[in-house]
């Protein structure tokens, strides 16, 4: 039995009448299937489970999968943290086509030259491990990745000196307001095998079959010659900012925060229509929207003053970095989920103690959790005695996880319909967790502290009066 | 229980679920393995003391970005770091397990001790780097830095206090290799390249990789001798050193400081009846070596290395001091070393009569009395251990329990103790 891991999103539809053509048909892969395992028509036997891109390196390293089929910045941000992981790049398939920039505000830059010897570049990015490559190459000194869950184009220049992102080409880094310093990478969908199934496992029907597809070589990462080390003056300490900064989410949470701000008698010109920088008409206070999950660090930084995330974005933050200075300012009781334990509906346990028995007596090993939220997910297994266990990172879809390529999952869970669709269970509830507001501790205190308690009051008056009306 | 060295050629212990328990790469020092590491490192401290260096510690973690400015260390070596976001990294600032001795001790100069003209430290302390493998992911550094304007003086006192070290270990067959990576610079230079792909080029002429001399020969037409006689021959001392001069200099002038720089450490260790091996290129994955650098082997394996750092302490923000240190790898030693033999004596063991408090302090009492009077004693702790000769209590008397099975009885422990002795000059 072949493993194959392939990808959601974009690449779905051409890489399916791709692999069609070539004689695999994959069921309900084009059409945008729910499912994560579908069923598979071609030459020999054959598993097929859809990721989200991301994951498919971490799964075929691990030797969950034997071949998996992502986009090739995903594969160099993998092997560039892990270059001795048990993935084979095989070749390019003529579907998809990205490219990784290392880019910055328009005009913030002349080149990569203006950033020698500058010490404490920020760099913000999806793609830690090449924006470290890269920063590690031009030989910054100092310099700081900031990893983000997305959106890395909204943080230059205030809030970041460099992204690294990717976009098809200069011209969709331009609609972003960025400007190219240097093409990391240029890959389209690229087709990965496990190192020991390609040494000992006859894969060879479907190989051919890729192969038919026309496999092509591509470049490799390209990364900068060292910058020279001019030493640069320091530059002078940033003007204490006078305006209130705030951080609105994209994704699921919008909903709710725009309920929340209307509620609050708050609205902010483009949020609702899904723009970047919306506009407010309160004086002093600029707002911009990012992921969520990013905040957190985002208000550490001090780049904003306030942002509207989630306790589990929170608490993921604070689990990992616990001397951080960001806590919660205000509980807006909207979107409410639990974050719970979960395991496949079958196993013969009603609780983790049952559960853990129950792995221990069969001789698993390591107990695999997978998660979104990693530092989460360690923490509940440290503080509940796991004996040797491991976090399995995802970037979301973990439900199709558990049970070949994870005994546990830390999930969020609304409604507990989608555990039921996916023949799972939830053991335990970690907490529960509810749109919140965020603030830098002492940040009420500080010079623009009246500003931000008037706003702070107004969301609190405004999830009281909903509160009351539910 | 006294195996060693380490553990690296053994099977390991695994847990019941069969996976091993130990991660991979980082080793336990057992009790032989540990005797002959406090040999080691007892022999290196007295002899870095008697050398008028001082002790210094620093931390096991330390900012990432000490080691990624350039001139530090090379993109290869920074591929295999431990580095990770502490747990208040939330800055997005990494930090690293230290990856080598000399950038941290460079660090805490520029921190602590800047106003001192010279300092002259030593350390022992573990480094942290990926490798493949059951390889040793953890290594044990004995290292020495010499911060000030020492030159040449230093680098001779440098080659000496290591020699001395290894010869006081007992080790025979130790050999001294002396190097410039001026010598490799010069060379390099002529190619016209970005440093990235000079650093690739140096790394392959040190694996021996044909190609990349091939490269050099053919970008270098007007060198004359092949660029292997410098870059991969070896050679004796100043004779050798003479020989480089005449076929390159002229094709290269920018050999001429480097070889001046080495031919006088040279000529002052040959004064001192040392020839050392001279070798065109010799150090790897560290770009802040910047004068005569040295390694030691023993046999074929690498025991130790150094060298001249003049632009570290500058790079790291403090002002421009030059300086010049090395570091004898523990690890390899320990392989290569037996520790002399304890001369304190046999253990006297003193066997308790039965298990009841007041029994059982009485065996204690009489430990702590032999122990006043400069022996070794122990309680027999449990059957496993009753070995013979021992003391053994009973109802107020002692009895001596000698290697034949023989039983003395002794009215205090003083005879006792004189019955045991008599019984083991016997044996």
């Amino acid at each position: 039995m072949i493993k194959l891991a392939l990808p959601t999103g974009d690449l779905r539809r051409p890489l399916a009448a791709l692999l069609e053509r070539a004689g695999l048909r994959v069921q309900g892969y084009g059409e945008g299937s729910r499912a994560y395992r579908l069923p598979a028509e071609g030459d020999g036997p054959l598993r097929v489970r859809v990721f989200r891109e991301r994951d498919i390196p971490i799964q075929i390293a691990l030797g969950n999968y034997d071949i998996g089929i992502c986009g090739l910045h995903w594969v160099e941000e993998f092997l560039c943290r892990y270059p001795r992981g048990d993935v084979v790049r095989l070749g390019g398939l003529p579907v998809g086509g990205t490219s990784v920039w290392v880019a910055a505000a328009s005009g913030q830059w002349g080149g990569l030259r203006d950033l020698a010897g500058r010490w404490g570049v920020r760099i913000v990015s999806e793609f830690p491990n090449l924006a470290e490559a890269f920063a590690l190459a031009a030989r910054l000194p100092a310099y700081r990745v900031v990893p983000v869950w997305g959106a890395a184009e909204a943080y230059p220049p205030e809030d970041a000196d460099l992204a690294v992102v990717a976009a098809t080409d200069e011209s969709a880094l331009a609609a972003q307001g960025l400007a190219p310093l240097h093409r990391l990478l240029q890959g389209r969908a690229w087709v990965i095998v496990n190192r020991h199934s390609l040494r000992g496992k006859d894969m060879g029907w479907l190989l051919s079959l890729l192969a038919d597809c026309g496999l092509e070589a591509g470049e490799g990462l390209s990364l900068p010659p060292p910058l020279s080390l001019t030493r640069v003056a320091p530059a002078a300490p940033p003007q204490e900012r006078t305006t209130v900064r705030i951080a609105l989410p994209d994704g699921h949470q919008q909903r709710h925060v725009l309920e929340a701000l209307a509620e609050a008698g708050l609205e902010f010109e483009g949020y609702a229509e899904g723009e970047r920088r919306p506009r407010s008409r309160l004086e002093g206070v600029e707002v911009k929207v990012v992921r969520p999950q990013d905040m957190p660090q985002m208000v550490a930084l001090g780049n904003f003053d306030l942002a509207v995330s989630g306790r589990d974005c929170l608490l993921e933050h604070l689990y990992r970095f616990p001397s951080s200075p960001v806590e919660m300012a205000l509980d807006l009781g909207r979107g409410a989920f639990n974050v719970s334990a979960v395991v496949a509906a079958d196993l013969p346990a009603e609780s983790l103690a049952d559960a853990l028995r129950y792995w221990r007596e069969r001789g698993v090993g390591t107990v695999r959790i997978a998660s979104e939220f990693v530092s989460i997910a360690d923490h509940y297994a440290r503080s509940r005695h796991f004996w040797r266990y491991r976090v399995i990172p995802t970037a979301g879809a973990s439900e199709g996880f558990v049970p070949e390529d994870a005994e546990l999952l830390i999930e969020g869970t609304e409604t507990g319909r989608t555990l039921v669709e996916n023949q799972l269970k939830a053991i335990d509830v970690l907490f529960r967790s509810t749109t919140c507001v965020i603030v830098r501790r002492g940040s009420l205190q500080g010079p623009r502290g009246r500003l931000l308690s008037s706003l702070l009051e107004r969301l609190a008056r405004g999830a009281v009066a909903a509160s009351a009306r539910m | 229980m006294d195996a060693g060295p380490c553990q690296k050629r053994r099977g390991l212990a695994s847990s019941t679920m069969g996976e091993p328990l130990r991660c991979r790469g980082m080793y336990d020092l057992l009790p032989a393995d540990m005797e002959r590491f406090r040999w080691a490192e007892e022999v290196f401290r007295r002899t870095c003391l008697a050398w008028g260096y001082r002790e210094v510690r620093t931390p096991t973690v330390e900012h990432l970005f000490l080691f990624t400015a350039t001139g530090t260390l090379t993109p290869q070596a920074l591929g295999r770091v431990y580095s990770f976001l502490d747990w208040d990294g939330w800055s997005g600032e990494r930090v690293v397990l230290r990856p080598e001795g000399t950038i941290p001790t460079a660090r805490l100069y520029v921190e602590h001790l800047s106003g001192q003209p010279l300092a002259k430290l030593f350390y022992v302390q573990n480094v942290f780097r990926f490798a493949e493998g059951e390889a040793r992911r953890e290594e044990w550094q004995a290292g020495v830095e010499l911060i000030g304007d020492t030159q040449p003086l230093g680098d001779v006192e440098l080659v000496l206090v290591a020699r001395e070290v290894l010869l006081s270990l007992g080790l025979a067959n130790v050999t001294l290799r002396v190097s410039h990576p001026g010598l490799v610079q010069a060379l390099l230079a002529k190619l016209d390249l970005p440093a990235e792909e000079r650093l690739r080029l140096y790394d392959g002429i040190l694996e021996g990789d044909a190609e990349a001399l091939a490269r050099v020969r053919e970008r270098i037409p007007e060198l004359g001798a092949p660029p292997e006689l410098l870059l991969t021959e070896e050679g004796q001392g100043l004779a050798y050193l003479r020989n480089l001069r005449s076929v390159f200099l002229p094709a290269l002038p920018d050999l001429g400081a480097p070889l001046d720089e080495l031919e006088t450490v040279v000529s002052a260790l040959e004064g001192l009846g040392l020839t050392p091996t001279v070798s065109g290129a010799l150090v790897r994955h560290f770009e802040y070596y910047t004068g005569p650098v040295f390694r030691f082997q023993v046999g074929d394996r690498l025991v130790g290395a150094g060298g001249r750092y003049d632009s570290l302490i500058g790079l790291l923000g403090g002002r421009d001091v030059p300086a010049s240190g090395f570091a004898l790898y523990m690890g390899e030693l320990l392989d290569l070393l037996t520790p002399p033999q304890r001369g304190d004596g046999q253990v006297v063991w003193v066997e308790a009569p039965g298990r009841s408090p007041q029994e059982i302090a009485e065996a204690f009492r009489a430990v702590r009395l032999l122990r006043e009077w400069g022996r070794q004693a122990q309680v027999v702790l449990s059957p496993d251990q009753a070995g013979a000769p021992r003391l053994r209590l009973a109802e107020g008397r002692y009895a001596v329990v000698l290697a034949d099975g023989r039983e003395l009885g002794a009215a205090d422990l003083e005879r006792a103790l004189a019955l045991l002795t008599q019984g083991e000059s016997r044996a």
